[in-house]
């Protein structure tokens, strides 16, 4: 019986395996037409490899919630070495092997990374191939976006935290090459190594929390640290540590306050790049391991231990999610404003499991899996909406900039060379190159190109209002399940800290509605601001594809949280309904809408309507009183589009206010500094890192370099003697022989 | 265990082509290549007559089998079907046979095939064939110029591969033999025909000198170790390993193991045999013709001696100390001479290879130090007690012999793929000009990206880097070492009382040794990395290399097998447990 296990190693091995041809072939056949028609320079080998993988996951994931419950791990499916230790005078068998755990959170991450990744590659396939920058290096971007995907889903796979944090750092690194994308910029790789190492410092965190759990459960096998009896045995403050340490490196990942200075400064990769790793996979790297800290909590042994904890994790979550949509208000790169959206999402994302490990720790079970299940639906909803917002983003800079090509082209004919070889193409900061200075990714450039884009301006509509949380489109449903569960839990006895994220993510409900808003009219409505706003058509192949699917998966929300989506991944235990879809979203509804019966009943009630008005009404009717506006005329967006634009430009003409207080005040100023949080990291890496990196360097030269060299040094001479005494002579060789036979002698006799 | 079926050699029924039918497609192979390439329209006229009878034997030549490619093609076939036959005579039913000289009082057990006879097969055949397929491009055949040219060139093939098929049928004999008279004859069958490789490029000094001098000392060497078989005779009155129930006859095995106490007569004699085996496996100082022979012979041959010729060498070791040898007790006598001669070989190899600049030089150097890690692996062995029942290790777990066993049979089958494949790489370079430094490879990266990863990959697998097949074999040897040498510390573990370094036995300190040594070696195997990659090609050397498929297929094939048998070299291992046991 062949079965889908049997074959699930390959879905993390194929890209890897991959990885090194793509880069081989690349470097082979770089120039040749046929390599850059047909293979797309590497580029269809990874569709195809990504393709596979998506079939296998889902062939995985069908056959996994077809066998219904419970069956939860798979075990060590390869063993490579096994060996023996002498540990604490007992002998301990240990072997090295790649083992699976599949489980409903697993399986659903499984499915999100391998279904983005394919798309991205399908919009790459696209976006990278037509544009002209990258002509003979796009086989690099495919080797290394394998190489992550590799990584993504190795890491949603493993059954023990080493795998696990090995497929993290794969990513990590995959994450630098891929922002260093276009290191000729300098801008490029300072943003590279900023990810990197900020990242990095989370990653010592983990790694040291891994350490702690080691010595505390001797084996870092889920089956193993997260068995009851185990966890029982161990010291509930040490444990503790661990899971602190461990959720610092989630921080790092998930671009959390305060180690979250890194991504906006990723969006100088390709888009591609910011859409695949800086919204729809990496960053759900950090929450998939706390989400892999819920057996802790859970732990009856645990319980209460470790509720301060959890607080902290909400309250990274609210703060991180207040301040990144404050400071997307001021944002005028299209990617910048989603890379904010970003790390605000992923902090409702937070906040949820903060409330739900909160739950979980003080015994409230059945809360505690309904707010975790809401938390990995959001991820889930957060992933595909912003997934797509990213591609469609793409998709508008990539036209802008084919167009703004094609117009600098008629303008002056000796700068299209120079142009057409140091062309910028991301770089909304670094656009020096550039005679005019144009920014393809400024939205103060666009607008009016919902009548001229109608598949990314449909795709960015439903995007965004899956993020704001515009009823019954996907994120709606997750959202207000985190809400909820961290105002239940503020409400809950004991809870009373909760209450701060509990706001912060009301108000930021109301603030994403504007965010997105704004950038979605800034964009689309209004008149052209600029001639090459006015120019653009969609014309390029391949990327309305992901657009439209996703716009399908986004719409279709509903139907996921119809099949208790929310039980199902909380519940190991859970099945999917797909048989009564209908009741089931009818009980969603009431569950969303007319939350009762529970205590508290009507102040949760009354929270949840306040979300939906404040995010759906308050919020986008600001940024249409401001950003909002009537095509030019002429144009006609879509009948699906165009009452939006009409709504805009009529909230506009009645309701417009001058905002230049606002926009002139110190806070805006500070928000345009990111709130200096960069000049104070940068500051302190001056005056504490660089001396003693200074002082390691010393070291390094001068006592481990000089014994280094000083071996060297004697075997060099050693190796000179001994050549020596190879003369070449024949003669000698036989003496050799015989003085070799007399050792051979004195040896054996000497023992004997 | 197998049930063990006593044929008599060449008796009625086929049992003798069954269970040497590799050696028998060896031999045919033999026969054709001296037969064909000499067809012609030769006719014999009976006396007296006009009539003229074609013998085809001789005269001119048929085009079709004078084809100067023809040698070639026949010794891969012949090798491609023996190693097919090996192949398929691995398996759980396959039998093991005892082939003797004859029926009743008289007869001598003289083969066994078994599973330890059937790995080194495959590992002989494979070495030879990818070394014969390297040919093709290595020892180019000519078509153009007049027929005699041809024919000259024809030849010049013919003696090549022929000897490579005698090397076979030589090696194959010794991993067979139960008869140290039968195993020294088929050691020279194999390593005559590997003089004659060695020079074989006779119009270079080099070529000629190497040769000369491998000749000389390997001479006196075999001289030696007859020597020692002859005394051996003296004291046993035959030189079959095994006792003979049929005959009545003691084997040495038996006639060792009953000694009371150690006598002077198979001492002297069993180090002298001991000689002729370190020479062959070219154990310091009985290594020193090994450099030179290696830069001097075509690199394609510097591959065979490395691994094939170096595992025969190996098989006789194994015979010798582990069969003929072997302590009841665990204290070999050989032991802690063996693991002297392990720690300096191994030394030895890697400091001089540090800094040798010829690569081929470097790769003898390193060939010598792997030799070195194998004998520690076979001192180690010395401290087993065969048996179980010995009070030096005790407690040690008692499969550690067959697992040390397993690795050294294991390094000696995945040295073909990365020793030989470097020796094949850098034959790609010889077909441009001579290879006596390092400048040949200098920027291969960029003339040939795929041979210079396949080399870095080699390098690699050399230096012991996960997840390489070097690393497995490593891993394995050092294991099994520690494992072996461990065995008084797992008795005070179980006991309760704690681990010191102090209860390991002496063995430990091989295990070490072996391991800084590794350290070591990184050294100079990194180093040709950081040439090929970072260093501008030289003058001349600038343009891609030449084509030469068969020779690229074969780096290719060596290339997949080390990465393979790094990843999934369970099947591998079971096949070299097996063989152990056969031998244990």
């Amino acid at each position: 019986m062949v079965s889908a296990i049997d074959y699930a190693l390959w879905i993390p091995v194929l890209p890897i395996v991959a990885f090194p041809i793509i880069l081989f072939l690349g470097n082979v056949f770089k120039g040749m037409p046929a390599w850059r028609g047909r293979w797309k320079e590497g580029g269809t080998i990874a569709t195809i490899v990504i393709g596979t993988c998506l079939g296998l996951s889902i062939w995985l994931i069908v056959g996994y919630i077809g066998q219904v419950t419970g069956n939860e791990s798979v075990g060590q499916i390869g063993d490579w070495l096994s060996f023996h230790m002498v540990e604490n005078g007992n002998l301990v068998s240990y072997s090295l092997g790649f083992g699976m755990y599949l489980d409903h959170v697993s399986v659903m991450l499984l499915f999100v990374a391998s279904f983005l990744c394919f798309l991205i590659a399908i919009f790459s396939l696209g976006y990278m191939n037509s544009d002209p920058v990258n002509l003979d290096r796009n086989h690099r971007f495919y080797a290394e976006f394998l190489l992550f995907c590799a990584g993504m889903l190795g890491m949603v796979l493993a059954d023990n935290f080493l795998w696990l944090f090995i497929f993290w750092e794969i990513m990590g690194l995959c994450s630098y090459l891929l922002i260093g994308f276009y290191y000729e910029r300098p801008s490029a790789s300072y943003a590279a190594k900023k990810a990197f190492l900020t990242t990095r410092v989370g990653d010592i965190f983990l790694l040291i929390g891994l350490l702690i759990l080691w010595n505390l459960f001797g084996s870092l096998d889920f089956s193993v640290v997260w068995a009851e009896d185990n966890i029982a045995a161990v010291d509930a403050g040490t444990l503790k540590i661990a899971l602190f340490m461990m959720f610092v490196g989630a921080v790092g990942k998930s671009a959390q306050f305060p180690l979250h200075v890194w991504l906006p400064d990723a969006m100088e990769g390709p888009t591609p790049v910011s859409a695949l790793i800086h919204a729809a996979t990496m960053v759900n790297a950090g929450l998939y391991l706390v989400a892999r800290m819920f057996p802790f909590f859970a732990s009856p042994a645990m319980a209460g231990e470790f509720t301060d904890l959890a607080m902290l994790i909400a309250w990274i979550g609210g703060i991180t999610a207040f301040m990144a949509a404050l400071i997307a208000f001021v944002q005028m790169d299209i990617k910048k404003v989603l890379a904010y959206s970003t790390m605000s999402q992923l902090a409702y994302i937070f906040t949820g499991l903060g409330a739900a490990l909160w739950f979980a720790n003080t015994g409230h079970e059945e809360i505690a899996l309904l707010a975790f299940g809401a938390s990995m639906f959001h991820l889930f909803n957060h992933a595909m909406a912003k997934g797509m917002l990213f591609m469609a983003s793409g998709s508008v800079i990539h036209e802008m900039h084919h167009v703004h090509h094609e117009v600098a082209h008629h303008d002056s004919g000796e700068s299209a060379a120079g142009n057409a070889a140091g062309g910028d193409h991301d770089g909304g900061q670094g656009g020096g190159d550039d005679h005019d200075h144009f920014d393809a990714q400024d939205m103060s450039n666009m607008g009016g190109l919902a009548s001229k884009m109608p598949i990314t301006a449909t795709a960015m509509a439903v995007g965004s209002a899956s993020i704001i949380g515009i009823p019954l489109i996907g994120g709606f449903w997750s959202k207000e399940g985190i809400i909820g569960a961290a105002w239940k839990a503020s409400l809950t006895s004991g809870g009373a800290w909760m209450l701060g994220p509990a706001l912060l993510l009301l108000i930021t409900a109301g603030m994403t509605g504007f965010y997105m808003s704004r950038m979605w009219f800034m964009t689309f409505a209004g008149k052209p601001n600029t001639p090459v706003a006015n120019g653009v058509v969609e014309q390029t192949p391949f990327i309305p594809i992901p657009l439209i699917t996703l716009t399908v998966v986004t719409l279709g929300g509903i139907v996921f949280a119809g099949f208790e989506f929310v039980h199902w991944v909380a519940d190991g235990h859970a099945e999917m309904h797909f048989t009564h879809v209908l009741s089931g979203i009818g009980s969603e509804m009431k569950h969303a809408f007319l939350p009762s019966g529970e205590e508290n009943g009507a102040l949760i009630f009354l929270v949840t309507m306040l979300t939906i008005v404040i995010s759906t009404i308050v919020g986008p009717a600001t940024a249409m009183a401001l950003y909002g506006g009537r095509l030019q005329k002429g144009e006609k967006a879509k009948p699906w589009l165009a009452w939006l634009v009409s709504l805009s430009s009529r909230v506009r003409r009645n309701n417009h206010f001058d905002n230049s207080i606002w926009a002139n005040s110190g806070l805006a100023d500070s928000l345009h500094q990111r709130l200096h949080f960069d000049a104070w990291y940068d500051a302190a890496m001056l005056k504490i890192v660089v001396p003693f990196a200074n002082a390691c360097a010393w070291f390094d030269q001068h006592i481990i370099d000089g014994a280094i060299k000083g071996i060297e040094y004697g075997s060099q001479e050693g190796s000179s003697v001994i050549r020596r005494l190879t003369t070449g002579s024949g003669r000698d060789y036989i003496m050799m022989v015989a003085l070799g036979t007399l050792a051979i002698f004195v040896l054996i006799w000497g023992v004997a | 265990m197998t049930e063990i079926t006593r044929v008599q050699l060449f008796s009625e029924g086929g049992d003798t082509w069954l269970a040497l039918a590799p050696e028998m497609t060896l031999l045919s192979g033999l026969v054709l290549l001296f037969i064909v390439p000499n067809l012609g329209d030769a006719k014999w006229r009976i006396p007296l007559t006009q009539v003229r009878i074609p013998v085809l034997f001789g005269g001119r030549r048929f085009t079709a089998t004078s084809d100067p490619r023809l040698p070639a093609m026949l010794a891969i076939a012949t090798l491609l079907l023996a190693l097919w036959q090996a192949l398929i005579s691995q398996g759980a039913d396959a039998k093991t046979w005892l082939l003797t000289s004859g029926s009743g009082a008289e007869a001598n057990i003289l083969l066994r095939v078994d599973a330890f006879s059937r790995i080194f097969e495959i590992m002989f055949y494979s070495a030879l064939l990818l070394a014969a397929v390297a040919s093709i491009d290595r020892l180019p055949a000519r078509r153009a110029g007049s027929e005699i040219q041809q024919l000259i060139d024809n030849r010049r093939q013919v003696d090549f591969y022929l000897l490579l098929l005698m090397t076979a049928f030589g090696m194959s004999i010794v991993t067979m033999s139960m008869d140290l008279f039968v195993l020294f004859i088929g050691l020279e069958i194999a390593t005559l025909s590997i003089y004659v490789l060695v020079a074989f490029h006779k119009e270079t000094p080099e070529g000629a000198e190497g040769g000369v001098k491998y000749f000389i000392v390997g001479a006196v060497s075999s001289a030696v170790a007859l020597y020692g078989i002859s005394l051996l005779y003296l004291w046993n009155g035959n030189l079959q390993l095994m006792s003979n129930s049929a005959t009545g006859q003691i084997g040495l095995v038996e006639r060792w193991a009953e000694m009371e106490s150690l006598l002077g007569l198979p001492l002297i004699a069993f180090c002298f045999v001991l000689v002729g085996f370190a020479f062959k496996v070219s154990a310091v100082p009985f290594h020193f013709a090994a450099p030179d022979a290696y830069s001097g012979a075509s690199s394609t041959v510097a591959g065979i001696l490395a691994t094939a010729s170096k595992a025969m060498g190996f098989i006789g070791l194994i015979r010798v100390l582990v069969m003929l040898a072997a302590p009841a007790d665990g204290s070999a006598v050989w032991m802690f001479g063996l693991g002297v001669i392990a720690v300096v070989t191994m030394t030895w190899g890697n400091v001089a290879a540090l800094s040798s600049s010829n690569p081929k030089r470097m790769l003898a150097y390193s060939s010598i130090a792997h030799a070195g890690y194998m004998l520690a692996a076979l001192a180690a062995l010395g401290a087993w007690a065969w048996g179980g029942e010995s009070d030096l290790i005790s407690s040690a777990p008692t499969d550690a012999g067959q697992w040390i066993l397993t690795a050294l049979i294991f390094h000696l089958v995945v040295l073909v793929a990365f020793k030989l494949g470097a020796f094949l790489v850098l034959a790609l370079l010889e077909t441009e000009g001579e290879v006596s430094d390092t400048a040949p490879l200098a920027g291969l990266a960029r003339r040939d990206p795929i041979i210079a990863v396949s080399m870095f990959i080699f390098m690699l697998s050399l230096a012991g880097v996960p997840p390489l097949a070097g690393f497995m074999s490593k891993f394995l040897l050092i294991g099994g070492v520690v494992k072996m040498s461990a065995g008084d510390a797992f008795a005070a573990i179980a006991a309760g009382d704690g681990w010191s370094l102090g209860q390991m036995h002496w063995t430990f300190w091989l295990a070490l040794s072996v391991f800084l040594n590794s350290a070591l070696s990184l050294f100079y195997y990194l180093r040709i990395g950081v040439i090929m990659f970072f260093e501008v090609p030289i003058e001349g050397r600038r343009k891609p290399l030449i084509k030469a498929w068969f020779l690229r297929l074969s780096i290719w094939v060596c290339a997949i097998g080390t990465v393979i048998f790094g990843v999934w070299s369970d099947h591998l291992i079971n096949l070299c447990y097996n063989a152990a046991l056969a031998v244990l």
